[in-house]
This record gives C-alpha cells, sequence and structure tokens, in this order.
C-alpha cells in the first residue's frame, strides 16, 4: 500500500471559503458524512486572520446550513465548523471514495489544497491521479511513502481529535516534526539543533515548545496544576 | 533482469551502492543512465566498481539536453527494463519521499507500469509493463 500527498487548487468547499470577505489561512477538513439528497455533513477547522461571525457567513454562503461554529481554544480565530452542504462541496473525497482510495487529510492553504490518500499500488495511483487531474484540472504530486496499514482514515484519528486545540499549530508542527525525523526513538536519529534548522526555529524556541507541548499533554491527562 | 539506475548528481555513492547491494542481484545488467546536467559519472562508476565488487554487466548512458520522460522511457523499452530506480532525493516535512517533476511524469506515463516499492533512500519501479 502507498500513502500519497498530491497538491490541487481549492475545490469544493474550500474554494467558496476562500472567496469569503473574510481572510482565510487555512482550513482542514475533519470529517464528512454523507446525508439524504445529495447533501453531506461537513465539519472542518477553519483558521481565520481575524474574528468573525457567524451571521455574516451564513449570508456570503446560501445553500450551505451552518448548524455550529465553536472556536478553538489555543489557536487564534480559528474555529470548528459544522455545516450541511452539497455533496458537491465535498468533491475531492468523493472522487476519492468512489475510487477506493482513503483519504487522511485535507488542508487548504496558500491557495492550494494539499491531500494525503492510501491507495494500493502504483496502478491505482495512477488511476486516481488520472481521475482527480480530469476533475480538477491540475495534481501535482508531492510524496510517497510505503505503508503496511491504512492507519487513520480522515475522520478516524480520535486521540489527535481530542488534542485538536488543545495543543497551537506551532506546537503540534514542532511536536510532529520531531517524530517524524525520529526525535523521541531511543537511540535519537535527530538531534534538536537539525529539528530546529527543518524548522527555521531557533534551538531554544524549540525547546520551549516541546516542554508547553509536554505540560499540555500532562493537563490532559492528569487534570490542571494545583 | 536489467536495470536502469537513474543518476541525477553524482554525489550519491551511497545510493547507488544500496541499489547494487539490496535491489539488483549479481549477473544483472545495470544501465546507469546519466540526466542532464550531470556530465561525467566515470569517477563514480570506478569508485564503486561494479563488475567486481557487485558482479554485476554495466553500461553508461544519457539522455540529451531537453529530453522528455517519453525519451526515457523509449529507453527503458529499447534495453527491455525490467526495473527502474531512482534516487530520493529529499524527504517531505512527514517524512514522505518527495517526488520531484521527473518522478511524478514517470509514474504517471501512460506507457510504463509495474510496482513501485518506496525505500529508503530509492524509489524501486519493477516488474515493468509497457504498453506500444
Amino acid at each position: 500500500m502507498l500513502r500519497i500527498e498530491f497538491r490541487i487548487r481549492p475545490a469544493g468547499i474550500s474554494s467558496k471559503l476562500f472567496d469569503l470577505e473574510e481572510q482565510i489561512k487555512s482550513i482542514e477538513v475533519d470529517n464528512a458524512l454523507p446525508v439524504t439528497n445529495n447533501a453531506v455533513f461537513l465539519f472542518l477547522t477553519v483558521q481565520f486572520d481575524a474574528d468573525i461571525s457567524e451571521e455574516s457567513l451564513s449570508d456570503q454562503l446560501p445553500g450551505i446550513e451552518i448548524i455550529d461554529i465553536s472556536k478553538t481554544e489555543m489557536n487564534p480565530h480559528t474555529y470548528y465548523f459544522g455545516m450541511i452542504s452539497d455533496l458537491s462541496d465535498a468533491s475531492i473525497l468523493t472522487l476519492l471514495t468512489e475510487n477506493q482510495a482513503i483519504p487522511h487529510r485535507l488542508v487548504a492553504q496558500n491557495a492550494h489544497l494539499d491531500v494525503i490518500a492510501s491507495v494500493r499500488d502504483w496502478n491505482h495511483l495512477k488511476d486516481v491521479a488520472d481521475t482527480v487531474e480530469n476533475k480538477h484540472g491540475s495534481l501535482e504530486l508531492v510524496g510517497t511513502t510505503q505503508t503496511e496499514s491504512i492507519g487513520f482514515p480522515l475522520g478516524g484519528n480520535k486521540i489527535k481529535q481530542s488534542m485538536s486545540g488543545k495543543l497551537s499549530d506551532k506546537q503540534l508542527e514542532v511536536l510532529e516534526t520531531a517524530y517524524r525525523m525520529g526525535y523521541f526513538k531511543v537511540p535519537q536519529e535527530v538531534t534538536a539543533e537539525e529539528i530546529a534548522s527543518e524548522l527555521d526555529i531557533s534551538r531554544s524556541t524549540l525547546s520551549e515548545r516541546l516542554r508547553r507541548v509536554e505540560h499540555n499533554f500532562c493537563a490532559l491527562l492528569f487534570g490542571p496544576q494545583k | 533482469m536489467t536495470t536502469i539506475i537513474i543518476l541525477k548528481s553524482i554525489e550519491k555513492k551511497s545510493t547507488v551502492k544500496e541499489i547494487l547491494n539490496s535491489v539488483v542481484d549479481p549477473d544483472e545488467m545495470i544501465y546507469f543512465l546519466r540526466l542532464p546536467p550531470v556530465r561525467c559519472l566515470g569517477p563514480l562508476i570506478q569508485n564503486i566498481n561494479p563488475m567486481i565488487e557487485y558482479g554485476v554487466e554495466y553500461s553508461i548512458d544519457c539522455l540529451s539536453e531537453g529530453y522528455e520522460t517519453s525519451d526515457l522511457v523509449e529507453f527503458a523499452v529499447d534495453v527491455g527494463a525490467d526495473r527502474i530506480c531512482i534516487e530520493i532525493s529529499n524527504r517531505t516535512v512527514t517524512g514522505k519521499a518527495r517526488i520531484d517533476d521527473l518522478t511524478e511524469s514517470i509514474l504517471l506515463h501512460d506507457r510504463i507500469s509495474g510496482d513501485f516499492v518506496v525505500g529508503d533512500h530509492v524509489i524501486v519501479l519493477e516488474e515493468l509493463e509497457y504498453e506500444a
């Protein structure tokens, strides 16, 4: 099985949200569940440039029923959305699942949509890429890795969902990079300096963010400090 | 078996050695394929010494400036390549092998298919089949 990462132009709900008057930094699709009459429940995490009002968004999104908006605890101007939308607003997800590819992550930012999905093999990759390119007019393969298991499909990572909002984006980025590069392995496969260099931050900033992550993990496990 | 090793630089001696050690078998035919702007593979191949150290036959070939992926596929068809090895030049932040333009165009090319294996330093396309 292959895990692939590819990039396309924003489509569906991400394209509509980028057209809002409010400036958006990023949109992550957390989950999507089908509803009758070609509709879909969409659950999103959206980071704006400034605080927003539900009324203004609803006015600008005809045909989309916003059922819930809540602000995250840690990241500024970042909101969880629950909405009922037309199935076409989840077109990339539909394309992936119709072609039996397993979606893992969809994040839109900087005028592109990054997608991580699992496919069976090379031929399956070609089929999926061909379908997506025909439908969306663009596709750039970014990365790939071999994997034995499908991992967490979109919406399936309960731990991550529990932690979402408890860690800031920068803390998550530090944690994920450190983990991916082997910082937590014994023996360590990478030094703190190398991770700091990868992230283009100082060694002390890296250390501070990792300690905040550890603190937040402990707070979640053991409750707040007295 | 016939293997093409695509070389996009002359600094990947360890990658070539990994391929010769763990991917190809002795007595295979290896085509070291130099891509522009790489100019000369002689010193690299001499240093690795494929015939003596790994027991393989080899040839050094190149694609001309302005080559297209179809030229590479044509070369693979001409030599009857069962396998193509492409070095992984770097990785994404999440640890995936980064796919450059060349690798993408080979992977998505209509005429070539087979198995796809991602190693530590190399992407191996094997059991290749070619459309007419």
